[in-house]
């Protein structure tokens, strides 16, 4: 054993580790294929401390997602605030765990660290067209699956005040929708609930899932989800473009409002959600505005009801007005006409009736007056007939007088006496 | 017919349209237009009460968010 041991070359002239990691080092040093290359990876376990950026590099099986390369990555402080900017401004979000970069790095072998890659530099434009090959995928599988339009096409009610709030607690945006949303010039009612959830990092998506099931399952009814999180361009915004979480915002049965805060990129959830805005301020802008249309068409109700009422009343006074001031003279002219007819033929017939009358009365009387002056004794004696009286009764009987005796004749004028001769007894 | 507190917002605002269409028709009895408007007011009114707030909810909202 130990003849072989000593057959191996320089046996008796060990190095020390040290001696040993610094040929390492120096062998990466010497190569040129291991400064400044270019490699695509994707970031994990990323973290900063002190200003320096610590971060591992991963490359993982397409298909099975386990990793098949992996090397430990730092950006140092004097580099890091430069990319983290650039980074940020060209992506819309920070340098974060589980993105794909493409990087500019110099192998470093440290003798105590071990194997690292320096990072000197990042393309943004690589992470800009990896977040939108993969938002793409997404995109062509919601719609494959026919589910991408489901809650945009959704139909809003008229009046969403029950507002089911995804957000963090006491985060600025969540206040600053509140505020918004409850001090509305028209004192709109609004009915919120939080459902209070992790808005950052890659625990998002799950989180949100888990408040968006929570909601489901309230026996409330919400008119209106409202996914919000503190505006600034700073964020992960890749934590949003998660199939999971943009599959449940598109099949959520009522509509849902988006506000993440950021200005200028979008995620997938910009694709499925009814309503996307940029900020939690906005977001209360969109619901004020809903409402106050509901308001003012109950405002327009109330004046066209009041018009319509008000017509109506001065319709009906109108026509009676018109009645009662066609009533006088109707009624008027009807006694002025039964006046006329009073005056003109009912007394002409009064008149001719009475006259009538009166000459049948004076008629009769006429001949009343004519038979009495027929029947009087003056009449008959005008005929000639004599009235004889003896002693001052009229005698009628020859045989009572006796001759001799005084006759007094009255004739139709004058009278005379005579005296009895005979009488004719014959 | 159903009083007004059990009516949910969108059947309110129905009814109310068909008040309005009744005013504006030609067979709007004037018997009924005391009622209908009456009737009228209160929806309105449930509406509107509906849609808006009072201060004392308004500050008991926002007293809840600050604590």
């Amino acid at each position: 054993m130990s003849v072989a041991i000593s057959s191996m070359p320089d046996m008796n002239r060990p190095l020390s580790l040290l001696q040993l990691n610094n040929r390492i080092s120096s062998a990466i040093v010497a190569d040129s294929g291991l400064r400044d290359v270019w490699v695509t990876a994707e970031t994990g376990d990323l973290r900063v401390s002190g200003g320096h950026c610590y971060l591992e590099l991963i490359e993982k099986d397409p298909d099975t997602g386990r990793p098949v390369a992996r090397l430990r990555a730092v950006i140092w402080a004097s580099a890091f605030a430069r990319i983290s900017a650039e980074f940020v401004a060209s992506t819309g979000q920070r340098l974060v765990s589980d993105i794909r970069i493409m990087a500019c790095v110099n192998v470093n072998f440290h003798p105590v660290f071990g194997l690292s890659a320096v990072i000197t530099a990042v393309n943004p434009e690589f992470t800009c067209g990896d977040l939108l090959r993969r938002r793409r995928l997404m995109i062509e599988r919601l719609t494959a699956e026919g589910i991408i339009d489901m809650n945009r096409t959704l139909t809003w009610p008229d009046v969403p005040w029950r507002v089911a709030v995804i957000s963090a607690k006491g985060a600025a945006g969540y206040g600053d929708f509140i505020t918004h949303l409850y001090n509305n010039p028209s004192r709109l009612r609004f009915h919120t609930r939080l459902f209070p959830a992790v808005l950052q990092g890659e625990s998002a998506p799950r989180s949100i899932i888990s408040a968006l099931d929570r909601i489901a399952a309230d026996d409330e009814d919400f008119d209106c989800v409202v996914i919000i999180r503190g505006g600034g361009a700073t964020g992960d915004l890749a934590s949003f473009d998660d199939y999971d979480l943009a599959a449940n915002v598109a099949q959520f049965p009522v509509p849902v409002i988006v506000g993440i805060g950021h200005e200028r990129d979008v995620t997938i959830l910009d694709y499925v959600a009814a309503v996307r805005v940029k900020t939690p301020t906005a977001a209360a802008e969109w619901l004020i505005g809903k409402l106050d249309a509901a308001l003012a068409k109950v405002r327009d109700l109330a004046s066209e009801i009041f018009r319509a009422a008000t017509s109506r009343v001065s319709g009906g006074l109108q026509q009676l007005a018109y009645c009662q001031g066609l009533l006088p003279s109707l009624v008027l002219g009807r006694v002025q006409r039964s006046l006329e007819a009073l005056n003109s033929s009912v007394p002409d017939a009064l008149v001719h009736l009475v006259g009538d009358i009166l000459r049948r009365r004076r008629d009769r009387l006429d001949s009343a007056a004519q038979l009495l002056d027929a029947l009087s004794p003056q009449s008959v004696l005008r005929r000639g007939y004599a009235i004889c009286r003896v002693d001052g009764h009229a005698v009628a009987d020859a045989s009572l007088l006796t001759p001799g005796a005084i006759v007094t004749t009255t004739l139709a004028r004058g009278s005379f006496e005579a005296r009895v001769i005979s009488d004719n007894k014959q | 017919m159903k009083p007004v507190s059990e009516l949910s917002y969108n059947q309110a605002l129905a009814e109310l349209e068909q008040i309005l269409a009744a005013l504006r028709g030609d067979d709007c009895d004037v018997d009924r237009l005391t009622a209908m408007t009456s009737r009228a007011v209160e929806l309105l009114n449930h509406c509107r009460s509906r849609l808006t707030t009072t201060d004392e909810e308004l500050r008991r909202i926002l007293d809840d968010l600050q604590n």
